[in-house]
């Protein structure tokens, strides 16, 4: 009797076990007041990702809220998650959208123009930047400082520069003409002057590209080689001499082709430097942008 | 019966719980050493196998007793061999030549090398052919992957 007692007590100790773990999530689990999958839940939830900079979450989100209400604000964010994840295409296309019948159109069009500006193709950008109707009155100075800066960024300068210089702010005129200069008349040091530099005396041409101690190592190592060479024939080591003769030509021939090289190198850094310098100081600017949010 | 709808119940939250866990899964990463094989192009064949031979035979009897000394990445005489395969003997043998009188230098520390990750001064071969469109420029203080 008593072990059988036993053995209720033992099965309701279980059964209790069970079902504290088949509740325990409901104990757990989190309380809405609302309702999470609501058109004003999902704005909120679109909203904060947006404000996280999860772009790519943020615009599904939109897209949902999209589907149940009209709102041009939360089109344009739509536009701009496309915009900072580098779907320029379809970021376009959003602001498009917004063209007609939205009180952000001028908005909406500068948007348009910044899409295909940063979509790198400054061809069909400066394109439309000249013939199209799209054009903001409100963003006209933008667009048009735009235009230059895709110039200076893929390395088509016009020679006319009273108008380019003119759409800058006086405080970086000064700036954006350095960099004018930088592109249009790099200091590059020429390959063939190198190497010719080089064969008259070895290691001159690296001494011109900036390489001094590669310059004087190579003088010195061709001039060593050479003067082994003269010397061993003195002493009548003719195979010695042949052999030093054959190293200082090789080792002259080498300087020379390394000093071409090396200038090419030259050229890339100045290159490298000049499109580096002339990057960072418009994306610092913002490219000259206004900072817009709805 | 009784035991299957428990064992249900139980894992009930599992069943309906989040699943895009499966988007997000970390990836399998290999840490196996790759091989580190240098094809020989059409037109270079012949000179790369006769350097890569050359260079086969220097690892194995000097280099791997020696030491790594070059303060290049890679070595001069994988430099040899890379050349060789860009631009062909000649100019090969020209461009390791130019590399040899650079190791040489006592004063390679101002020559703004871009460092490689293992800490050695990164100096390509492709950087060297006389094309200006096969150049890639790190700057000096560059911490070169690749």
């Amino acid at each position: 009797m008593l072990l059988s007692k036993n053995k209720v007590i033992s099965q309701n100790f279980i059964l209790l076990i069970i079902f504290v773990l088949i509740f325990q999530k409901d104990i757990f689990c989190q309380q809405l007041k609302d309702n999470l999958l609501s058109v004003g839940s999902r704005l909120k939830f679109a909203d904060y990702l947006f404000q996280q900079e999860d772009y790519l979450r943020a615009l599904n989100e939109y897209r949902e809220f999209l589907k149940f209400e009209n709102n041009d604000s939360v089109r344009y964010r739509l536009a701009e998650s496309f915009f900072r994840i580098g779907r320029f295409s379809e970021a376009a296309d959003n602001f498009k959208g917004l063209f007609l019948g939205s009180d952000i159109s001028e908005e909406a069009k500068l948007g348009f123009y910044r899409s295909f500006f940063f979509s790198g193709d400054y061809k069909i950008f400066r394109e439309l930047a000249t013939t199209s109707i799209y054009v903001p009155d409100k963003y006209k100075t933008e667009i048009n400082r735009l235009y230059f800066i895709s110039h200076f960024m893929d390395n088509t300068l016009p020679y006319d520069t009273a108008k380019m210089f003119s759409a800058f702010p006086d405080s970086n005129r000064q700036e954006i003409k350095n960099f004018y200069r930088g592109r249009k008349f790099p200091e590059y040091k020429s390959p063939t002057t190198a190497a010719l530099l080089s064969a008259a005396v070895p290691g001159l041409g690296k001494i011109y590209t900036g390489e001094i101690g590669d310059g004087i190592t190579s003088f010195i190592t061709t001039g060593l080689l050479v003067f082994l060479s003269v010397n061993n024939f003195d002493h009548d080591h003719d195979f010695r001499g042949w052999l030093f003769a054959g190293l200082a030509t090789l080792s002259y021939g080498g300087t020379i082709y390394g000093s071409a090289a090396s200038a090419q190198i030259y050229n890339a850094g100045i290159k490298f430097n000049i499109d580096n310098g002339i990057k960072l100081y418009f994306e610092k600017r913002n490219y000259f942008l206004p900072k817009l949010e709805f | 019966m009784k035991t299957v709808i428990i064992i249900i119940l139980l894992f009930s939250s599992l069943i309906f719980s989040q699943t895009d866990w499966v988007k997000w899964e970390a990836k399998q990463i290999s840490y196996e050493v790759k091989k580190e094989v240098i094809q020989p192009s059409a037109a270079n064949g012949l000179g790369t196998k006769l350097v890569s031979g050359l260079q086969k035979f220097y690892k194995f009897f000097i280099s791997d007793l020696d030491g790594d000394n070059c303060p290049f990445y890679p070595s001069c005489s994988k430099f040899f061999v890379e050349s060789v395969n860009e631009a062909g003997l000649i100019k090969g043998s020209l461009m390791f030549t130019d590399r040899f009188i650079r190791d040489l230098n006592f004063f390679k520390g101002s020559n703004d090398y871009p460092k490689y990750i293992n800490g050695k001064y990164y100096d390509p071969a492709y950087n060297y052919t006389l094309i200006s469109q096969k150049i890639k420029y790190f700057p000096g203080d560059a911490v070169v992957k690749e």
